[in-house]
């Protein structure tokens, strides 16, 4: 805050320009980052949230037909709830066979080309659940989406900083990306890629620092999406995150994850009471219960031990149901980079203990 | 004594001016990213490259090849 305090593309004084040449740093990196090389296709947002509204309700139109998949978020399931509530799309929920170790990727085409219509406009895709290790195949989607002009939207939240993603290779329409999970930012910002030949209604209205005596939004991006200030301290923030992560490695992150994961799972498995769903699944997330004490309940538990883990439904009404959790939900562990094995060895013992004691 | 004078390349948003000017530093020529003079601008606000004259041709052609169309160009006094 103190180096980029002046407020980009409003004047073109030095402290304006600083923050400004660090915002187009962060675009450059975004774009980079994610196989794009359109910086001025990278759209600042708060979250993943706001970048998927704008790409549903910015993108859709009346009358359109929408598919997402049985594993998303709220941030996808409710506007799409609500502009069908509305009479103005259809949606129908593709399956994505999570729950069966035997699945193939095949299936999912298969079962996903099913449903589309002639009015299909759009289809949804969490690359990975927040509830489960669970990664859909985005090139074979990408693939299928632009056989049949479908726009594909892609929900990014726990994959970006975790598994590559390429929006040319992908054939991805519209990446919805968090700055503050495997991106490393701060919360408060948040990416959408929105390919070359798309221009989407806008979501807000107003100061774009540009072409102030026009009654509307500027024609081009980004400025045409990005209404008001933007957060210069949370991109410039976003952006040394970005660096960090490629600095690392996506395959490093995503190997220390789930082999943390790996090991989190046996030692769960090895408690008397304790059910993990989609085992089968192992990445950088974990979903587990403990028979007779509510989800909510063992969270608080862990949580009175030092150990931070998220209970219940985690935003995601559908994922819930396609896994088949119980009423409360279930308990949620997501190792990350810097944790280490004897955080989940903590985390086991904890658990034990409480199978053990009660709460 | 005449005064010297510098080329403007009117682009349009602070981010379409930036892209532009990486393009032209990409092709070695020198450019600074300004406000234009908002009457330059019929619709009001917009940001410029300021170049000296001497690269006006090769600023043209450089932009054009990277399917950049400033909205005007114009010569003003050195600020």
């Amino acid at each position: 805050m103190r180096e980029y305090c002046g407020n980009p593309g409003r004047s073109s004084h030095a402290l304006a320009a600083a923050a400004a040449e660090k915002i187009y740093e962060c675009r450059e990196a975004a774009a980079q980052f994610f196989g794009s090389d359109a910086p001025e296709r990278v759209i600042f947002t708060m979250n993943t949230t706001m970048s998927l509204n704008l790409a549903i309700k910015g993108l859709l139109k009346t009358g359109d037909h929408v598919l997402i998949s049985d594993l998303e978020h709220n941030a996808v399931l409710r506007p799409i709830a609500k502009l069908a509530a509305q009479g103005l799309i259809e949606y129908d929920v593709f399956p994505t066979l999570v729950h069966r170790r035997d699945h193939s990727k095949e299936e999912v085409l298969r079962a996903t080309r099913a449903l589309i219509r002639p009015n299909t406009r759009m289809l949804i895709a969490a690359h990975a659940s927040n509830i489960c290790s669970s990664v859909l195949p985005l090139e074979a989607l990408g693939r299928l989406c632009a056989e049949h002009g479908i726009l594909f939207v892609v929900d990014a939240a726990q994959s970006a900083g975790h598994l590559p993603i390429h929006v040319e290779r992908m054939q991805i329409d519209a990446l919805c990306v968090p700055g503050h999970k495997g991106l490393l930012g701060p919360q408060g910002s948040g990416l959408l890629l929105l390919s070359k030949n798309l221009t989407a209604d806008t979501l807000m209205e107003g100061g774009s620092g540009v072409y102030s005596l026009e009654k509307s939004m500027p024609g081009e991006p980004p400025e045409r999406y990005e209404a008001g200030t933007l957060p210069t301290p949370a991109i410039a923030g976003l952006c040394e995150g970005i660096r960090c992560v490629e600095r690392i490695g996506l395959a490093t992150i995503s190997q220390k994850e789930t082999s943390l994961n790996r090991y989190l799972q046996q030692r769960l498995q090895s408690i008397r009471g304790v059910r993990v769903y989609v085992p089968h699944l192992v990445g950088s997330v974990l979903l587990f219960n403990l028979y007779g004490i509510p989800a909510d309940a063992l969270g608080d538990a862990l949580n009175k031990r030092g150990i931070c883990v998220r209970s219940g439904y985690h935003c995601t009404a559908l994922g819930h149901k396609t896994l088949g959790t119980p009423e409360g939900g279930a308990v949620r562990v997501s190792p990350g980079f810097w944790n280490q094995k004897s955080d989940m060895d903590a985390l086991a013992a904890a658990v034990s203990e409480i199978a053990r004691t009660g709460i | 004594m005449q005064q010297a004078k510098e080329c403007m390349a009117v682009i349009g948003s602070v981010t379409q001016a930036m892209r532009a000017q990486r393009v032209l530093n990409g092709a070695a020529i020198l450019c600074d990213v300004i406000k234009a003079d908002s009457a330059k601008g019929s619709r009001g606000c917009v940001y410029a490259l300021s170049y000296d004259c001497v690269q006006n041709a090769n600023v043209r052609r450089i932009l054009e090849r990277a399917g950049i169309r400033p909205r005007d160009f114009y010569e003003t006094q050195k600020r």
